[in-house]
C-alpha cells in the first residue's frame, strides 16, 4: 500500500460556552487505514466528528484533507466527495422511501432542478439499485424508510455512502443500538466495504472489543485530549482501565 | 399494467398533493378577473388605510375609548368562557361514555351526547348570536349564549377525546381497589386529561376574544363595534388604534397561556407562582366580568323569560318550522335549487380561501422559524435571516389576532362584493394562523437528519426539498384540512357583510322575515360542514 496522508488534524481545540470539549488534538491518518476512536462519555468524540464534515465551524486548529485545508473543499462543495459520515440514529429521512435516502448520496452531483425531478420520478435508479444489492436490502427500495427495522436502515445508510463514494468515512457510534449479531454484520460490512473502495475509515465506538477486532489502530480520546494513539494489537488492559476509570486519581496528568 | 399501478401508489402522496393544487387552481376559474372586482376608488382607499397606520388617531380620547372597548371584549369573552367550560365539562365527560356501565345504555348515550357537542359545534357563534337575537331580543345573553354553545361544543368534544385516549390500567388499578365511577372520574380520568385541556382551554380562549369582537354585529359594544363604527366614518386612523388594542390583547392572553404551559410541564418552585398568580387572575376576571354584567349593564336574566320575549320566540321558531307557510321555503325545490347553487358558491370560496392562506403560509414558513433565523437548519447564517424572521412573525400575529370578520369589513372598500373579498378576508385570518403551526413543526423537526444531508453534499434547495418538506408535509397538511374545516364554519359569516354565498342569502333572509329560508340555509350549511369534517378526515387517511 502507497502511504499517503488523507487527513491531518492539527492543534484543533473546540469549546461550547465555557466546556472545552476538545483541546490541543493532532494525529494523521494515512489513505486506506481503519482506525476506531474510543474513550468515555463526553471525550468529545462527536464534536470531532461534527468538526470534519463541516457541521460545526472551525475555530482553533486546522484540519487538512488530502492536504488542503477544510475550508478549501467547503468552498468548493467538494467536502462531500471527501467525506461522508454514518450514524446510528437520525440519520435517515424516515418520511422518505429508500431510494430516496439513498440517493441523498448523489445529491452534490446535481442541480436543484434535477432534484426537484427525482423527487417524483427517481433518477439514477441503478445506481441506487447496485448500493442496496450490495448492502443485501435491494427489495426494500420502495419501502417507506421509516417501516425498517434499526439493523436495515443502517444498510441503508451504508448504502448512501455507497452513492456518495467519499475518500473517508467517518462512522460514529455505527453499532451503539444494536444487538452484538448485527453489530458484528454492520462493521463487517462496514470494513468490507471500505476495503473494496480503498476507503478510510475512521469509527467511533464503545465496544473495546469491536475495535480490537475490526480495526488496526485505536485513537482514545478523554476529557477532549489525546490519551493514546497504538496499533491495535499494542492496546494494553491497563490502558484501558485507565482510559475508562472514572475518577482521576491525579488531576495533573 | 401492474408495474403501473405499483407505481402510482408509491406516488400516492404526491399525486394527492397534486389533486389538490389542481382543486384550488379550479377554483380560481369560479372568479372572474376583470377590472370589476375592484371598487372604481379602490386604490385610493388602499393608499389611505396604509397610509393611516403610519399616524393612528393618537388622542386621550380615543385611547380611553379604545380601552373601554377593550375591556368590554374581555369582559364577554370571560363569561362565554366559563359558561362554556360548564356546558363542555357536563356534555363531554357525558359523551366519553366513562360514567355509564350499562353497555347498551352506553350505547345509546354516547352518539346522542356527541352528537349534541357536534351539533352546537357545527353552527358559527355568530349564527347562533343572531338565532338568539331574532328569538329572545338584543340582549346580553344572546351574545354570552351564542359564545359559550359553540365553544362548550368544541371543548366537550376535545375533553371526551382525552378522556377516552386515558390508558386503561392506571383506571384499573382503582377499579381493584374499590373506586367507583365518580371516583376514577376524579382521581383517574382528569388528572390524566388536566394539562392537554388547559392549554386547549386557553387557546380556545384567545379565539374567544376575536369572536366577542365580532359579536359587535348583533350589536355588542367592544372593540368590533368601535371598529366598525370608524370604519363608516372612513376614520381609518381610529381603526387602527382599535386594531391595536385588539392584537395587543391577543398576544397578552397567547404570552400568558405560553407561560403558563411552561409552569405546568416544570417544577420548579420559581414557575409556581406562575401557577398561583394565573388562578387568582382567573378568578378575579371571572368574578368581575360577570359583576360587570349583572350589575353595570343591567343584564336580568329571568326577563329573558318575560311574556313579550316568550311570544317572539315562538314566532321566530313557528317561522323557522313555516307552518303557517305553503309550502314552507325548505319543502319548495325553487327553494332548494337556489340554495344548492349558494352552497355551491359557499365551498368554492372556502377552497379559494385555504388555497390563498396556504400558499402564503408555505412561502413564508421557512423563514418564520427559529431554526432557519438562527442558521442552525441549514448551516447558514446571516442578519437578514433574522430580520425576515422578524417581519413575517409580526404579520402572522397581526393576521390571526384579528377577526374573518373585520377583515371582511375593510377588504369591502377595495373590492366588489362577491366570492374573492370573503375567500381574502379568510385567508388573511388564517394564513397566520396556519404559518404559526406549521413553523412550529419545523421547529420541532429534529434538525440531525436534516444537517445530515448538508454533510452528504446538499444545497440549501435540496435540504428543503429532501429533508424538511417529506419531514413536516404530512403535518403541514392536516393543518391545512384542519383550517379548511373551520374555514367553512366561517365562510357564511363573512357572507354577511357581502361576500356572496349563503351567508349573504342568511342575511337577506334575516332582514326580510324569511324565517323558513332560514332553515332551508342552514341545513345547507351543516350538510357543507359536515361533508368537509367528513371529507378532511378522509384525506388525512389517505395520505398517510
Amino acid at each position: 500500500m502507497t502511504t499517503s496522508t488523507i487527513l491531518e488534524v492539527k492543534n484543533l481545540s473546540k469549546s461550547f460556552e465555557r466546556k472545552i470539549s476538545i483541546s490541543s488534538l493532532s494525529f494523521s491518518v494515512e489513505k486506506g487505514e481503519k482506525i476506531a476512536i474510543i474513550g468515555p462519555s463526553g471525550a468529545g468524540k462527536t464534536t470531532l466528528f461534527n468538526l470534519l464534515t463541516g457541521t460545526l465551524p472551525l475555530e482553533v486548529g486546522e484540519i487538512l484533507i488530502d492536504g488542503q485545508l477544510i475550508e478549501y473543499w467547503q468552498r468548493k462543495k467538494l467536502l462531500a466527495d471527501k467525506i461522508g459520515i454514518i450514524r446510528q440514529q437520525f440519520d435517515l429521512v424516515e418520511s422518505l422511501p429508500v431510494i430516496q435516502n439513498v440517493l441523498v448520496g448523489r445529491l452534490k452531483d446535481w442541480g436543484f432542478l434535477k432534484s426537484l425531478w427525482s423527487f417524483i420520478f427517481p433518477q439514477d435508479k441503478q445506481i441506487a439499485y447496485q448500493a442496496l444489492k450490495r448492502v443485501g436490502i435491494e427489495d426494500k427500495m420502495h419501502v417507506r424508510t421509516s417501516t425498517l427495522s434499526g439493523g436495515e436502515q443502517q444498510r441503508v445508510a451504508l448504502a448512501r455512502l455507497l452513492v456518495q463514494k467519499p475518500e473517508v468515512i467517518l462512522a460514529d457510534e455505527p453499532v451503539s443500538s444494536l444487538d452484538p449479531a448485527r453489530s458484528k454484520d454492520i462493521l463487517n460490512m462496514l470494513t468490507k466495504l471500505a476495503d473494496e473502495e480503498k476507503q478510510t475509515l475512521i469509527t467511533t465506538l464503545h465496544s473495546v472489543e469491536y475495535a480490537k477486532q475490526y480495526f488496526t489502530r485505536i485513537i482514545a480520546l478523554k476529557k477532549g485530549q489525546l490519551y493514546f494513539d497504538l496499533p491495535s494489537e499494542e492496546v494494553t488492559n491497563t490502558l484501558l482501565e485507565d482510559l475508562y476509570r472514572l475518577k482521576e486519581l491525579n488531576e495533573d496528568e | 399494467m401492474n408495474e403501473l399501478l405499483n407505481s402510482f401508489d408509491r406516488r400516492r402522496r404526491v399525486f394527492l398533493n397534486l389533486l389538490l393544487v389542481l382543486v384550488f387552481l379550479f377554483s380560481l376559474t369560479a372568479i372572474k378577473w376583470n377590472e370589476d372586482l375592484f371598487h372604481p376608488g379602490g386604490g385610493v382607499m388602499i393608499v389611505q388605510i396604509l397610509k393611516s397606520v403610519l399616524h393612528p388617531a393618537l388622542s386621550i380620547d380615543i385611547i380611553y375609548l379604545a380601552l373601554e372597548a377593550t375591556w368590554i371584549t374581555l369582559v364577554y369573552a370571560v363569561i362565554g368562557m366559563s359558561l362554556a367550560i360548564v356546558y363542555g365539562f357536563i356534555v363531554g365527560t357525558l359523551a366519553s361514555g366513562i360514567l355509564i356501565k350499562n353497555p347498551l345504555l352506553k350505547k345509546v348515550s354516547i352518539p346522542f351526547f356527541r352528537g349534541i357537542l357536534s351539533f352546537t359545534r357545527a353552527i358559527h357563534e355568530l349564527v347562533w348570536a343572531w338565532l338568539f337575537v331574532a328569538s329572545f331580543g338584543l340582549t346580553p345573553y344572546a351574545a354570552i349564549f351564542a359564545l359559550a354553545i359553540p365553544y362548550g361544543g368544541i371543548l366537550g368534544r376535545i375533553l371526551a377525546d382525552a378522556l377516552n385516549d386515558v390508558p386503561v390500567e392506571p383506571i384499573q388499578a382503582l377499579k381493584a381497589a374499590g373506586a367507583s365511577r365518580f371516583h376514577c372520574l376524579i382521581y383517574g380520568y382528569l388528572p390524566s386529561v388536566w394539562t392537554t385541556m388547559i392549554s386547549y382551554t386557553l387557546y380556545r380562549f384567545e379565539c374567544s376574544i376575536r369572536s366577542s369582537t365580532i359579536m359587535s354585529f348583533v350589536g355588542l359594544g367592544g372593540l368590533g363595534y368601535q371598529i366598525q363604527l370608524s370604519l363608516a366614518d372612513l376614520k381609518f386612523d381610529e381603526v387602527w388604534i382599535f386594531l391595536f388594542f385588539l392584537v395587543l390583547l391577543v398576544v397578552l392572553v397567547d404570552l400568558w397561556s405560553v407561560l403558563l404551559r411552561r409552569s405546568i410541564n416544570s417544577f420548579s418552585s420559581n414557575l409556581f407562582s406562575t401557577k398561583r398568580a394565573s388562578i387568582i387572575i382567573i378568578c378575579l376576571l371571572v368574578s368581575t366580568s360577570w359583576y360587570h354584567v349583572i350589575f353595570m349593564q343591567q343584564a336580568n336574566f329571568l326577563q329573558l323569560f318575560s311574556s313579550e320575549n316568550v311570544h317572539y320566540a315562538q314566532k321566530f321558531f313557528v317561522g323557522m318550522l313555516g307552518i303557517n307557510e305553503h309550502p314552507p321555503a325548505y319543502l319548495a325545490w325553487i327553494n332548494w335549487k337556489n340554495a344548492i347553487g349558494l352552497t355551491w358558491e359557499t365551498l368554492v370560496m372556502s377552497i379559494l380561501a385555504i388555497g390563498f392562506a396556504t400558499f402564503v403560509s408555505l412561502l413564508t414558513v421557512i423563514p418564520a422559524s427559529r431554526n432557519f433565523a438562527n442558521g442552525s437548519l441549514t448551516l447558514k447564517r446571516s442578519i437578514w435571516q433574522w430580520i425576515a424572521f422578524g417581519l413575517i412573525r409580526i404579520s402572522y400575529i397581526f393576521s390571526r389576532a384579528v377577526p374573518e370578520l373585520i377583515w371582511a369589513m375593510m377588504i369591502i372598500f377595495i373590492f366588489q362584493p362577491g366570492l374573492l373579498p370573503g375567500a381574502l378576508a379568510l385567508a388573511l385570518h388564517n394564513f397566520g394562523i396556519l404559518g404559526k403551526l406549521c413553523a412550529e413543526v419545523i421547529e420541532e423537526m429534529d434538525e440531525k437528519a436534516i444537517r445530515n444531508l448538508a454533510a452528504s453534499g446538499a444545497s440549501k434547495g435540496q435540504m428543503l426539498l429532501y429533508g424538511v418538506l417529506p419531514t413536516v408535509m404530512p403535518k403541514f397538511l392536516s393543518f391545512i384540512f384542519y383550517r379548511w374545516e373551520v374555514i367553512m364554519r366561517t365562510t357564511i359569516v363573512v357572507g354577511f357583510i357581502g361576500a356572496g354565498g349563503l351567508g349573504q342569502e342568511f342575511k337577506l333572509s334575516m332582514s326580510f322575515f324569511h324565517y323558513s329560508d332560514i332553515t332551508l340555509l342552514l341545513i345547507c350549511y351543516l350538510i357543507l360542514v359536515l361533508i368537509a369534517d367528513f371529507f378532511s378526515e378522509w384525506f388525512r387517511k389517505a395520505a398517510k
